[in-house]
């Protein structure tokens, strides 16, 4: 099968998945209720319809950004959640929920922003080991990425055992990633980022491949590394920054998505990043259509769906690259 | 005009003293405390072939990246073709000279065609599309280096001999005048270090200079026309080529050979 001809078919599957999707779940819609002026449409529209579409543009975000780290770092194993992007915009929003404030800044809520926070500080601190440590390998950056996910980690369980625990419920519930209380602002704006992250994509799609291709050699053909690599992780936590104050840390996406891309796109950079758009939005959008109906009316937070299905994918990578080493 | 300068001008183009496009002077590199190379100084010709070779550890790698502006010395300066090296932008720099390093930095999947046109990524403005003379030259590359079958596949699959040609012919399609090389026959059968080395000799005819690093002297041997030994990051010899024993046994604690056939020369371990 030729490689447009597997985009074509992604795509209308997952086309197909997002129009049916909103049907399923805890009630079953049909056609002619959701033209009706009842509850039933308003379920359709205002809850079930914007939480696929926010699923899909989710999805693919994450899927990208977990592209563009692997590149950024060489590895398949470098994600956003693994380098601690992730769990430092979680820790942000943390923050921000448990000290109350409420404010907002050109329209951003308080949450964003100080998801943002997060997501930058940890971007910060993987370069400010990884500049401490000169001459510094994959290893210790990745090494460096799992003690800042870890301190992250524990910032956020620290502020939920020292502070009252009125909304610990809601918090936890918002830790483990869902995309079920969305309305249409966010998808606005989720999509909006998509396709700025999209046209970076392509617009710096020399550049992203050079650096993939390893340091001395992206340098010796002329690119500036450093300075590439800033304006990139400071790109990357503003999309993952997003996300995660929109849906919570979703784990997973980012790691598999890509990959898998890059098996079906035969490496070539353009059709992994459309295979990364399709199978990252609609992997999501399929994980909360189980997470919605697996043991309805409970509806699981999408992440653990995720992390259920990409905790073994993720073990058969490591054992499959420590294979090839071997 | 001094007198002096215009006898020199004279004598100069009387001797054909041909331009000199790499220049290094008391270049003396530390990582951390440990110094990686001292002292080290020497001028490259243009269309020079010269040979680095050294013990594991010596520098030799080290020396090549600081040639190639990959890491900067603390001490002395490179120039090339008459300007400091650190005048230079990282795209100037690149159009330049083509630093090769050792293959194993490959460990994404990237299809050959990709990493061939990233060689025109210093002529290129930011978010260009590639020009007629980038395909022009792209093609060129494939022809040249027989590359057809391997273009649209991806780099980790290709054997050792196919990833040095690639690579190779990145440095082809960069159009530079200097190429520096590391270690390209780590691990190559003698029939793909056999194709490298007319590959290199003919980017010399072409006009190009090639500095290479290599353990390989007896197969370099024949083809360069400058021998630069380093000894504990020290320069141990640096001029023409000429055959030596006791630099080779200083260098490697063997004896080498030498025997003429076919008007080539040719050396060889004799122990």
């Amino acid at each position: 099968m030729s490689m447009n001809k597997k985009i074509w078919m992604l795509g209308v599957v997952v086309l197909i998945l997002l129009i049916f999707s909103p049907f399923w779940g805890t009630i079953r819609l049909n056609w002619q209720t959701i033209f009706a002026n009842d509850s039933n449409s308003f379920i359709f529209w205002h809850l079930r319809v914007p939480r696929v579409l926010l699923g899909f543009v989710a999805g693919s975000i994450l899927a990208l950004s977990g592209l563009i780290c692997q590149n950024l770092f060489k590895n398949n194993l470098a994600t956003p959640d693994i380098l601690g992007i992730s769990s430092g915009a979680a820790a942000g929003a943390v923050i921000s929920i448990k000290f109350k404030m409420h404010f907002s800044f050109f329209g951003m809520g308080s949450i964003y922003i100080f998801s943002y926070l997060g997501a930058l500080l940890a971007v910060l601190f993987v370069f400010f080991i990884a500049r401490m440590i000169k001459n510094s390998s994959l290893y210790t950056l990745l090494m460096s990425g799992v003690a800042i996910s870890l301190f992250f980690s524990s910032i956020i369980v620290f502020f939920q055992y020292i502070f009252d625990f009125s909304d610990t419920f809601s918090l936890v519930r918002w830790l483990m990633g869902g995309i079920s209380v969305a309305g249409y602002k966010e998808v606005i704006i989720l999509s909006v980022l998509l396709l700025l992250f999209l046209l970076a994509i392509f617009l710096f799609r020399r550049e992203f491949l050079l650096i993939s291709a390893g340091d001395d050699f992206a340098q010796s053909k002329g690119l500036n590394i450093s300075n590439f690599r800033i304006l990139s992780f400071l790109g990357l936590a503003i999309v993952v920054g997003a996300v995660v104050s929109t849906c919570g840390p979703i784990g997973f996406v980012a790691l598999i998505v890509p990959h898998l891309s890059r098996l079906l796109g035969s490496s070539q950079y353009s059709k992994t990043v459309l295979f990364s758009i399709f199978l990252g939005g609609g992997l999501l959008v399929l994980a909360d259509l189980v997470a919605r109906i697996l043991i309805a009316p409970v509806d699981i937070p999408v992440g653990i769906v995720t992390s259920l299905l990409g905790a073994p994918f993720f073990l058969f990578l490591l054992f499959a690259q420590l294979k090839k080493t071997n | 005009m001094p007198l002096n300068w215009l006898v020199f001008f004279k004598l100069g183009k009387q001797l054909k003293i041909r331009d000199i496009v790499i220049k290094a002077a008391n270049l003396s590199y530390f990582i951390g405390k440990k110094p990686i190379l001292q002292d080290i100084d020497f001028s490259i010709q243009k269309n020079d072939f010269v040979l680095i070779f050294g013990q594991n550890g010596a520098g030799k790698s080290s020396l090549l990246k600081v040639l190639a502006g990959i890491v900067s010395a603390q001490k002395g300066f490179v120039s090339i073709a008459g300007r400091n090296i650190h005048d230079y932008s990282r795209k100037e720099l690149a159009t330049m000279l083509a630093y090769l390093p050792q293959s194993d930095e490959f460990v994404l999947p990237i299809m050959v065609k990709d990493v061939l046109l990233s060689g025109r990524y210093p002529y290129g403005a930011l978010f260009q599309k590639f020009s007629h003379r980038d395909h022009a030259l792209f093609q060129e590359a494939v022809e040249y280096f027989s590359l057809a079958d391997l273009v649209y596949r991806n780099i980790l699959t290709l054997s050792g001999g196919e990833r040095q040609k690639v690579i190779l012919a990145t440095a082809f399609i960069q159009d530079v005048p200097i190429i520096l090389f590391d270690e390209p026959m780590n691990f190559l059968d003698p029939g793909s270090i056999f194709q490298m080395i007319k590959m290199l000799q003919g980017l010399q005819r072409l006009g190009k200079t090639i500095v290479l690093v290599s353990h390989l002297i007896e197969y370099f041997f024949p083809y360069a026309t400058k021998l630069l030994a380093l000894k504990n990051g020290k320069k141990y010899y640096f001029g023409e080529k000429k055959f030596c024993p006791e630099l080779f046994k200083a260098i490697y604690q063997v004896d080498y050979k030498r025997v003429f056939t076919e008007n080539r020369e040719i050396i060889f371990v004799n122990e």
